[in-house]
């Protein structure tokens, strides 16, 4: 009987943050299954063999580094500065994941000082985070929080040994390829350019007026749903394209509008093209589009 | 001697500074925080509607609170401003709905994740993932997630009602998630009924429980601890069903009677972050206990009157709420009118200025956001979190709710666990 292969050794370590990547991944239903191949050195929550004070005296190797937060090369974690922390558990992992939108680009955390606090390899757009000489080894996924599936993926795959194919941000492509837009239960809404006049109704698109950044957000949440169940665009929540480096944008729930078209146009539309199409898509008046979907909800 | 002792597997970590006898006892604790990220000067500035997305980051545990307590902030500057904002029964009962989901998979997880593993651990048998808990509580939060899109971090609830329409296909998967969840805390937590519980809570026989919280009970009675960890017995609840109880007289709340105390700060040459918050210029404890208190709850009141505010009575208060708000989620849910409006518009924004307070019951207590706003623009933000109420640092006169039931404990490590039945947050404390 082939043997067990031995479990991935993981750290997972917090930068300034909410806790929420963390929360996210407990949300896990296959969390037993990735528990099979992998074993924390240190979580945050669940159990693990260090606790953070021998983790920070230790400073093992692993086979993962995950971490989760803004960075500041001065935020301590029992006295010790991430400047060392960091760097140190780091250069003793094979993989570094980046969770979520802090650890990604410095995320809501680097508002408050944006000059000092960054992701770990971006800070916003640009790569200069305090681990771009390990470039390499970084894998970010971006997102407030990032989902849990999405963590699952990427330690599955590092686990069977297959590579992940990168976007220009070091996000997974299959993860990352698609925009949130993809996948919404809006998007014959937006093909024929009806807006949702008000919030609270399944009916009409959030982009001409309510702020959603769907089409031009990277990331799964339709395809791969939260919760198991729902988005934040199927909930009628406009997408506050919280994958991006530029999240938190300003005024999220009003789209900017340049002579009543939307100031941001769909990725990669030109905008000749967009007002083409809407000009068409606007001047038929389709009946079931303009009605509610059901009609009595009682 | 004096011990730094620092407190992990919270919501970000703490320090306990303990002053010890020769025999160990514990004479004096402060509770240090040391992280702070400054949400409300982050907030400064922007749209208010932004609140309803940055403030859920407040904490990752708890941000649907946030959430509601935002809306309800935007809401109240709205009719300060003389505006009147209607919310249909409809919308104002899934937002009860989904906070109660976020309170219940809260103490799911700290009952197991922190009081059955920590109390455990203390006794040398280390348990393994409670990966049934963690099962449950992602269940908890897709029942939320199948009306607020997601959960942590949703931002469905906007002034007027809530973004979401949902169908009766949302509502019957949501009862059936509940199912789950009921019967998880009648085989699992408790390992009988509800009515059961309830009976054991006046009978004053719950350390016969069978389920895992009857083995939390009885881990902290064979370390000596079901008794201990009293604190002052003041209790303060400012959001639903408000009331303040002092020497036993319960009376209504007063808003303005809240204050916060910077002294121990490290801005004022202090040790934390940490603000302490204060009602009448006191400590008070806020949470599951305070609520089943001020509520008159019955097997919770049953055991204040014999224990205290001991640890046995804040545990069961927390395992009490969760079965209570099982009940209140099955009936809103049942009752919901899907015909009305999930939204009224208010009017913009941009056309309101003035003040307003949100104040609610959040998983750990009381939470209250204010703000100051200029034509839909945020002059000025203040967060208290119920943290600040029950983990404030106090001095030897006047002592803080945690600090003082940690005091006279046998052991440091005893006093620790006593910190933990406070359900401790730090990402919140100093948010």
């Amino acid at each position: 009987m082939p043997s067990k292969p031995a479990k991935l050794r993981v750290i997972w370590l917090q930068g300034i943050t909410c806790n929420g990547n963390t929360h996210s991944f407990l949300n896990d239903p296959d969390l037993e299954r990735l528990l099979d191949s992998v074993a924390f050195i240190h979580h945050p929550i669940l159990p693990c063999t260090k606790t953070l004070k021998e983790l920070v005296k230790k400073l093992p190797k692993s086979d993962i580094l995950i971490f989760e937060g803004a960075y500041r090369a001065d935020f301590e974690r029992v006295g010790v500065a991430m400047e060392t922390l960091l760097s140190a558990l780091a250069s003793k992992t094979k993989h570094i994941i980046a969770l979520g939108s802090c650890a990604s680009f410095g995320g809501i955390f680097k508002e408050f000082s944006p000059e000092h606090i960054s992701g770990i390899l971006f800070d916003k757009e640009e790569e200069r985070g305090p681990l771009k000489m390990m470039r390499e080894k970084i894998i970010l996924l971006s997102g407030c929080p990032a989902h849990p599936k999405w963590l699952s993926f990427v330690i599955e795959m590092i686990v069977a040994g297959k590579r992940i194919l990168v976007d220009e941000y070091r996000r997974p492509k299959e993860l990352y390829g698609y925009l949130v837009h993809n996948g919404c239960l809006r998007n014959e809404y937006f093909e024929w350019k009806v807006d949702s006049d008000t919030f609270g109704t399944k009916e009409g698109c959030l982009f001409y007026a309510q702020g959603c950044q769907g089409p031009y957000t990277h990331g799964s949440c339709n395809k791969i749903l939260w919760n198991e169940v729902s988005s934040k665009t199927r909930a009628g929540t406009p997408c506050v394209g919280c994958t991006e480096p530029t999240f938190p944008k300003r005024d999220l729930f009003s789209t900017k509008t340049y002579m009543s078209i939307p100031a941001e146009m769909p990725l990669g539309i030109p905008k000749r093209s967009y007002l083409a199409l809407a000009g068409a898509a606007k001047s038929f008046h389709i009946k079931r589009l303009e009605e509610r979907l059901i009609d009595d909800n009682a | 001697m004096i011990t730094h002792e620092l407190i992990e597997r919270i919501e970000g970590e703490a320090v306990l500074d303990f002053k010890t006898d020769k025999n160990g006892r514990v004479q004096d604790a402060a509770i240090r925080f040391l992280h702070f990220r400054g949400m409300e000067a982050i907030l400064e500035g922007r749209n208010a509607l932004d609140a309803l997305v940055i403030t859920p980051r407040v904490c990752g545990i708890c941000g649907h609170s946030h959430l509601i307590t935002t809306v309800r902030m935007i809401e109240n500057i709205y009719h300060n401003a003389g505006v009147l904002i209607r919310i249909s029964d409809k919308a104002q009962s899934i937002r009860t709905v989904t906070l109660s989901c976020e309170l219940i998979q809260n103490h799911i997880k700290w009952l197991y994740l922190v009081m059955l593993h920590e109390s455990s651990k203390i006794l040398g048998k280390e348990p393994a993932v409670a990966l049934k808990a963690l099962y449950i509580s992602s269940a908890v939060n897709q029942l939320c997630a199948l009306f607020s899109g997601q959960w942590p971090h949703s931002s469905y609830a906007i002034p007027g009602g809530v973004t979401c329409d949902p169908t009766h296909i949302e509502v019957m998967q949501a009862l059936r998630i509940l199912s789950d969840v009921e019967r998880f805390i009648d085989d699992e937590v408790l390992g009988c009924s509800p009515e059961v519980f309830e009976q054991a809570m006046r009978d004053n026989k719950i350390l016969s429980l069978k389920g895992d919280f009857g083995t939390v009970l009885r881990n902290f009675d064979t370390l000596g601890l079901l008794e201990k960890g009293k604190s002052h017995g003041r209790f303060l609840v400012l959001g639903e069903a408000e009331g303040v109880i002092l020497n036993g007289v319960r009376n209504r709340t007063d808003i303005t009677l809240v204050s916060e105390d910077i002294s121990q700060t490290f801005e004022h040459g202090g040790k934390t972050y940490a603000k302490n918050a204060l009602y009448q210029g006191e400590f008070y404890e806020t949470g599951p206990l305070a609520r089943a208190l001020v509520q008159k709850r019955s097997g919770v009141s049953d055991l204040y009157r014999t224990y205290g505010d001991s640890a046995l009575t804040r545990l069961c208060a927390r395992v009490e709420e969760m079965v209570l708000l099982c009940t209140q989620v099955r009936q809103l849910l049942s009752s919901l009118d899907l015909s009305q409006p999930s939204f009224i518009p208010p009017p913009a924004i941009e056309s309101i200025s003035g003040s307003g307070v949100g104040i609610l019951e959040a998983p750990r207590g009381s939470l209250i956001h204010r703000a100051t706003i200029e034509k839909g623009k945020i002059i000025s933000y203040s967060i208290i979190t119920p943290t600040q109420w029950n983990l404030g640092n106090g001095i030897a006169s006047n002592l803080g709710v945690a600090q003082r039931a940690m005091i006279g404990a046998d052991t440091i490590a005893k006093a620790s666990l006593i910190f933990r039945t406070f359900d401790v947050c730090s990402v919140c404390t100093t948010h």
